[in-house]
């Protein structure tokens, strides 16, 4: 009898096991071809396929295309070079003589291949870069109330005589502290996000992939950006601060 | 005369960092209507505290507080605001005015909440200001006024909805020497006019204006004394009621 | 003095304070409804783009989508001959799609076909010329992008090849076709070159010995809502088949899409979060300023009621403002967004992912408002219970 193996979720769904023997056909009333399952195997993840759902098996080349009924027809070849012929070459030479098909490097398809995700990338950088506007004035806002809460005690400050560039220095220190306890929380955040990211879409999509990843490069970029509108936000409050007459600031100016 | 404002036995304790703050020890008073009472007495003595439970602005720990005939502590929340709003005119040491209004929309603002229409108001919002001297600076914003300015449009506030009875808290207190006179004149004016005027002040000048004067000291009122009041300035008309 | 003019003089107390905060709003307004229209537009746009020629259910080989694979089933002509006797049924077109070949100049170009039945095809709109005839075994329909590829128009004869072996480099199968005429593929993405003709001539040209076979069938039906029953009915009839309504369709599409869905429902919600903080934070640091000014006003007798009302005014008016200038910037946003997201590969041309609708467009803006007035309920709180005496006594210190 031929054989079949089974991807696991497969196997799962339908209740199969090694030795079972189940029948296949091209069309759902001509199942009539009987294979034995003899492996149950775990395909490599493949994000490309993740939200398909499809129920993939393996079976030997000869016996898919007699069952199909196309005894000579594949859809592509795979080709193992030479450790001494480059792929360039090799492809130069495929081509040249191809009639009805065409030859690929691996890279290429693999970056055709990634065109979706990197749909996706983009629009998540587009989403990252509205948030990051929509922090920035949050942000500002924030740092101006707070700022201008202590006006009363800036303008005492002047009063006795303490420089502006102190006041200055000592508002922009305590913004860029809040700036870095945020950082710090937010990485926190992100990471248990990152997490129940994963841990959702493992489930949900019933993979092993990585949805989420925060990289050394990640939380550098978004600490390094953080710490920059934290203080600078801080910054442009406290010179608005700085540069009001301690009367003014009073109240009486 | 009549009693306008009967106050029975106030005492006031604060809870003040694990320890009791007794502000009132049991104050006892009556003013009559068109009196010009005097409150004095030193920092700490209770004279602030005693204004704002005769105004309704706070409760006493016990005692009780009439106006007009109706006991404070008979109303609810709501009740007494409208009382605040109709029967008492509130002058503070700070103004208070609202700096994005002008000088007529502040005193424009008691008016407008007793739902007096918009012609009517502002009709007696310039009537009051010229009262006080202030038609001119009608338009200006409260922030462009000087301190003494400041607080004439907070007498004018003050009268809008033609109260009962004026309580006045430190109203020279922010002010220099000069234009502190123009407020006691204008305070002694409007109690000319017919206005119950209640004044607290640690000012000389202001307790000698008025027609009694009563000194507290530890929350107890210490001494009482009725003066004689001097006819004053006629350099402003006659009060619009 | 109105109330209004006291509401404008207050948000004017501070205008940098008052813009800035609008602008975060007018950010966070458009994220929502930049996700409010993804979150419906998915569905409406394909939904739309499935009942483009108004053919309601889909019939392809078991366990697949239209186009998904390139599986396909026999018997079609039996298949069409059987659901045109359905009375419920008003039209049904078979639809071959395959890859095949063009011949421009010295080379081949790879093509899409369709083999359609024009009496009752659903799959294109005619822009130039004019269609195929039932039994026109001579021409041929193109896309514009296959019309510049082939570097050819209406009434020029084309060479079409399929079956092409490398063995011996020849193609089993050669038809030269007159083009009638320049059309728009409903489902073709951009610049995707597709040729059409009559399904027994693309059968021919088939990659494989297609015989009678399909990859689909569209049928429309008289009744619109009898979509799901008609489909229900056909299904079990024709057990071999995959029967699907346009709501099956959808259904399917949206699963595929899920991730967009889940997302745009977790950005939206954080969008509302920081609108409602924004103005939260906003209205009681500004109460907490004027708590000394809100004691003043309850001594000399207003309400706690207008006081209230007042701070709720400014968060509503604060909304509003920012509300007015989101949706400006969020439908901005969305067409670059759009952009974005449809260039995915494959993905029809005239889909889109971002799709503004009127209730889900006024579903947002009230959400928004709603939550941008309660964000004040805190704030006003805190005014509305500032004891007067204890608030003038600090004021005083």
């Amino acid at each position: 009898m031929n054989e079949v193996a089974l991807d696991q979720p497969v196997a799962a769904e339908l209740g199969l096991s090694v030795g079972d023997t189940v029948y296949l056909g091209p069309a759902p009333d001509s199942a009539t071809s009987p294979v034995r399952v003899v492996a149950i195997y775990q395909s490599r993840p493949d994000p490309a396929e993740v939200a398909k759902r499809e129920r993939h098996l393996r079976l030997h080349l000869p016996f898919l295309a007699r069952v199909l009924g196309a005894p000579d027809k594949v859809d592509r070849f795979s080709i193992g070079l030479n450790p001494h012929i480059s792929s360039d070459s090799a492809l130069a030479a495929l081509n040249q003589n191809a009639f009805g098909y065409r030859a690929y490097g691996t890279a290429v398809i693999a970056s055709e291949s990634s065109q979706t995700f990197l749909v996706v990338s983009r629009f998540h950088r587009a989403i990252a870069v509205i948030t990051v506007v929509a922090s920035a004035v949050f942000l500002l806002c924030i740092m101006l109330l707070k700022v201008e809460e202590r006006r009363l005690d800036a303008a005492v400050m002047r009063f006795v005589g303490v420089r502006r560039r102190t006041i200055f220095g000592a508002l922009l220190l305590e913004a860029t502290i809040i700036a870095a306890l945020g950082c710090l929380v937010g990485t926190g955040l992100a990471w248990l996000a990152g997490l129940a990211t994963n841990a959702y879409y493992g489930r949900f999509f019933n993979t092993a992939l990585t949805f989420s990843r925060i990289t050394p490069g990640i939380v550098a970029f978004s600490v390094v950006l953080s710490l920059l509108l934290g203080a600078g936000a801080g910054a442009l409050a406290a010179w608005r601060l700085v540069r009001t007459r301690p009367m003014a600031l009073w109240g009486r100016g | 005369m009549t009693a306008v404002l009967i106050a029975s036995n106030l005492v006031k304790d604060y809870p003040m960092s694990g320890d009791t703050v007794h502000a009132l020890r049991g104050v006892s008073l009556v003013v009559q209507g068109a009196e010009y009472l005097a409150i004095a007495g030193p920092s700490g003595s209770g004279k602030s505290t005693l204004l704002q439970l005769l105004g309704g602005i706070d409760a006493p720990s016990s005692g009780t507080v009439e106006i007009m005939g109706t006991r404070l502590d008979t109303l609810s929340d709501r009740e007494l605001t409208r009382l605040r709003l109709i029967r008492l005119g509130f002058v503070f040491q700070r103004f208070h005015l609202l700096p994005v209004l002008t000088a007529r929309e502040n005193v424009e603002l008691p008016m407008a909440e007793a739902g007096m229409s918009p012609a009517a108001r502002r009709a007696r919002a310039l009537e009051l200001l010229g009262y006080v001297g202030l038609a001119h600076r009608a338009g200006h914003r409260a922030t462009q006024l000087s301190g003494g300015e400041m607080q004439r449009v907070a007498i004018a506030r003050a009268l809008a909805n033609r109260p009962a009875v004026l309580l006045a808290d430190e109203p020279t207190g922010e002010l220099d020497a000069a234009t502190g006179e123009e407020i006691l004149d204008l305070f002694t004016r409007l109690n000319r006019d017919g206005t119950t005027v209640v004044v607290v002040t640690h000012d000389d000048r202001l307790a000698a204006q008025a027609g009694r004067v009563i000194h507290m000291l530890d929350g107890r009122i210490d001494s009482e004394a009725s003066l004689q009041t001097a006819d004053q300035s006629t350099r402003y008309p006659a009060a619009p009621r | 003095m109105s109330g209004m003019s006291w509401l404008r003089r207050s948000l004017g107390r501070h205008p940098l304070r008052s813009a800035l905060a609008v602008a975060g709003i007018a950010v966070s307004a458009a994220m929502l409804l930049d996700m409010v229209m993804l979150s419906g537009g998915i569905e409406k746009s394909f939904a739309q783009l499935v009942l483009a020629r108004g053919f309601q259910i889909r019939l392809t080989p078991k366990g697949t989508l239209p186009f998904d694979t390139e599986a396909t089933f026999p018997g079609a002509g039996r298949t069409i001959r059987m659901l045109r006797s359905e009375p419920a049924v008003q039209s049904a077109g078979a639809v071959l799609g395959t890859s095949l070949f063009g011949r421009a100049r010295d080379s081949l170009v790879t093509l899409f076909g369709y083999g359609i039945q024009p009496e009752a095809q659903g799959l294109y709109s005619l822009e130039v010329g004019r269609d195929l005839l039932p039994d026109d075994t001579a021409g041929v329909l193109l896309s514009r992008p296959a019309a510049r590829l082939l570097r050819t128009g209406v009434g020029d004869t084309v060479t079409l090849v399929g079956r092409l072996d490398p063995q011996v480099v020849t193609a089993q199968v050669s038809r030269k076709l007159a083009v009638r005429g320049l059309v728009r593929w409903v489902y073709d993405y951009k610049g995707q070159p597709s040729v059409g003709t009559i399904l027994p001539v693309m059968q021919s040209l088939a990659h494989r010995a297609a015989g009678d076979r399909a990859s689909l069938i569209m049928v429309k039906i008289r009744d619109d809502r009898a979509a799901g029953a008609v489909a229900a009915r056909l299904s079990q009839m024709l057990p071999s088949l995959e029967v699907s309504s346009v709501a099956d369709l959808v259904k399917q599409f949206k699963q595929r899409l899920v991730y967009f869905r889940q997302l745009s429902f977790i950005l939206a919600t954080m969008s509302l979060i920081v609108t409602v903080l924004l103005v939260a934070t906003l209205l009681t640091i500004t109460t907490n300023e004027r708590l000394g000014e809100i004691a003043t006003l309850r001594a000399i007798g207003l309400s706690r009621a207008t006081i209230v009302r007042q701070v709720f005014l400014e968060g509503t008016t604060l909304t509003l403002i920012g509300g007015a200038l989101g949706l400006t910037l969020g439908l901005a946003t969305a067409r670059y967004l759009d952009g974005i997201l449809t260039s995915f590969p494959g993905l029809p041309a005239a889909f889109s992912f971002f799709v503004p609708r009127r209730e889900s467009l006024s579903l947002a803006g009230l959400v928004l408002l709603v939550s941008g007035s309660l964000a004040g309920l805190y704030p006003a709180w805190l005014a509305a219970r500032a004891p007067i005496a204890a608030t003038l006594r600090a004021e005083a210190t």
